[in-house]
């Protein structure tokens, strides 16, 4: 895929060479927007309306990484999802106790049945950290999302996030501890994972 | 032993992903060496991230490719269709012009025949083109006898075609009235007010505007909505 040639062909007008790129990162976009809204709907929802923006800002890209561009795109929907979602809240699915406070290890992720040396599945997996991050603050989630899901560089969260670099490392560092803190809970649940990464080098 | 500050763990975080220089790279390597709680810090910010990268990705649900539509696109106008547009609105301001008009010129005729119909016998309501062109026989003479007649000669008289003609302006039976009258008020009748006269060219030229408007603004609409985008 030669993307500088289809981003200018797409800037002129050509609808097929932008679907072209749609196709090559509507997966990126669509997994950026689940881990931050946490529902697939509205990240199916905000991918679309993602796409649509980035066609009539097009004019608007002035080169850099188009998929960091992309991402900001989809990174604004879910503002605007979760504002929404903010003036008409809904019954949230962590529990809680009597006193309001969200229970940290909830019920659904702590099997009474299965032995603490039962590695988890990767859908458990997925659940435990879905839950760390979604307790985190939207900008935090954001950054840790394109950094360490999407595997961006600082310079491209940066660019996707639209603020200055010592920002972002700065809050990438704040999730990342934030994270460690609330994996903390899983962490008997989670010893494979965890020995894996151990092994692994810088 | 003390935990690490934040400082120490956004450096750690910065080390994780290669963005120390050489120089800030050594110097903590050396301090990690010494330190066992930035040792451990660091392998709990390796192993979180490692986890989130472990995340799995998911394939879209569906494409999200644009269509014409959704991007608001429309297929290219021919340069002419502007100009068809503007001739649809003229020639639909003048058919019903013309519509109004015949229309009009119907009705007043309409209006003439019951008035043929009940002139005296003999003449039994003759052809209608005949009729339409009496007045234009009728008019000069009219002038001259008219005015000298008496009401008692006009109803004792049978008119004749020939008579009729030359007494009946506009194919109108000779009443009393117009017996007495002067030649100048026997045109009267031609001139009352007709509303449709003005109301179907009134209607048709609003019409018009009105659909001269709507092009307009569709234009507008769409102009903008390119522009937007």
């Amino acid at each position: 895929m030669d993307e500088p040639a289809l981003i200018l062909q797409a800037q002129h007008g050509d609808l097929e060479a932008f679907n072209s790129l749609v196709l090559a990162y509507q997966d990126a976009l669509y997994n950026t927007a689940l881990r931050i809204l946490n529902d697939e709907d509205l990240a199916a929802d905000a991918v679309q309306e993602a796409f649509l923006s980035a066609l009539r800002a097009l004019n608007s890209y002035r080169g850099g990484s188009f998929r960091a561009w992309l991402l900001r795109t989809v990174t604004n929907a879910c503002y605007d999802e979760l504002r929404r979602k903010k003036r008409r809240p809904t019954t949230p699915l962590e529990p809680e106790t009597a006193d309001g406070d969200e229970v940290e290890s909830p019920r659904w992720l702590a099997d009474p049945n299965a032995s603490p040396e039962e590695s988890l599945d990767q859908a458990e997996l997925e659940h435990a950290i879905q839950h760390c991050l979604e307790n985190l603050p939207t900008d935090f989630r954001a950054v840790v999302v394109l950094a360490d899901i999407q595997g961006l560089d600082y310079i491209e969260v940066a660019t996707a996030m639209k603020k200055p670099l010592g920002t972002i490392k700065s809050r990438l560092a704040r999730a990342r501890l934030r994270l460690r803190e609330c994996l903390q809970g899983f962490r008997e649940l989670l010893p494979a994972a965890f020995r894996l990464e151990e092994e692994s080098s810088l | 032993m003390t935990s690490p500050s934040f400082r120490d763990m956004e450096i750690l975080s910065e080390y994780l992903d290669g963005q120390l220089s050489p120089s800030e790279r050594t110097r903590l390597e050396k301090r990690i060496q010494m330190d066992q709680t930035l040792a451990a810090a660091l392998k709990e910010l390796r192993q979180t991230r490692g986890l989130l990268r472990r995340m799995p990705q998911r394939r879209a649900p569906r494409n999200f490719t644009l269509t014409a539509r959704m991007a608001g696109i429309r297929p290219p106008v021919p340069r002419l269709v502007p100009v068809f547009s503007w001739a649809s609105a003229v020639a639909m301001v003048l058919f019903i012009f013309t519509l109004g008009t015949s229309l009009v010129g119907r009705l007043s005729f309409g209006a003439a025949a019951p008035r043929l119909a009940a002139a005296p016998g003999g003449f039994g309501g003759g052809p209608a083109a005949a009729a339409t062109m009496a007045p234009a026989n009728a008019a000069p003479a009219t002038m001259e006898p008219a005015p000298l007649r008496t009401i008692d000669q006009a109803v004792q008289e049978t008119p004749t075609t020939e008579a009729f003609a030359k007494s009946v302006p506009e194919a109108t039976p000779p009443t009393a009235a117009q017996e007495i009258q002067p030649p100048s008020a026997l045109k009267a009748p031609q001139k009352t007010f007709n509303p449709w006269l003005f109301i179907w060219p009134g209607l048709g030229v609003l019409l018009g505007i009105l659909a001269l408007l709507v092009w307009g603004l569709n234009q507008r609409a769409f102009q903008r909505k390119n522009r937007r985008g």
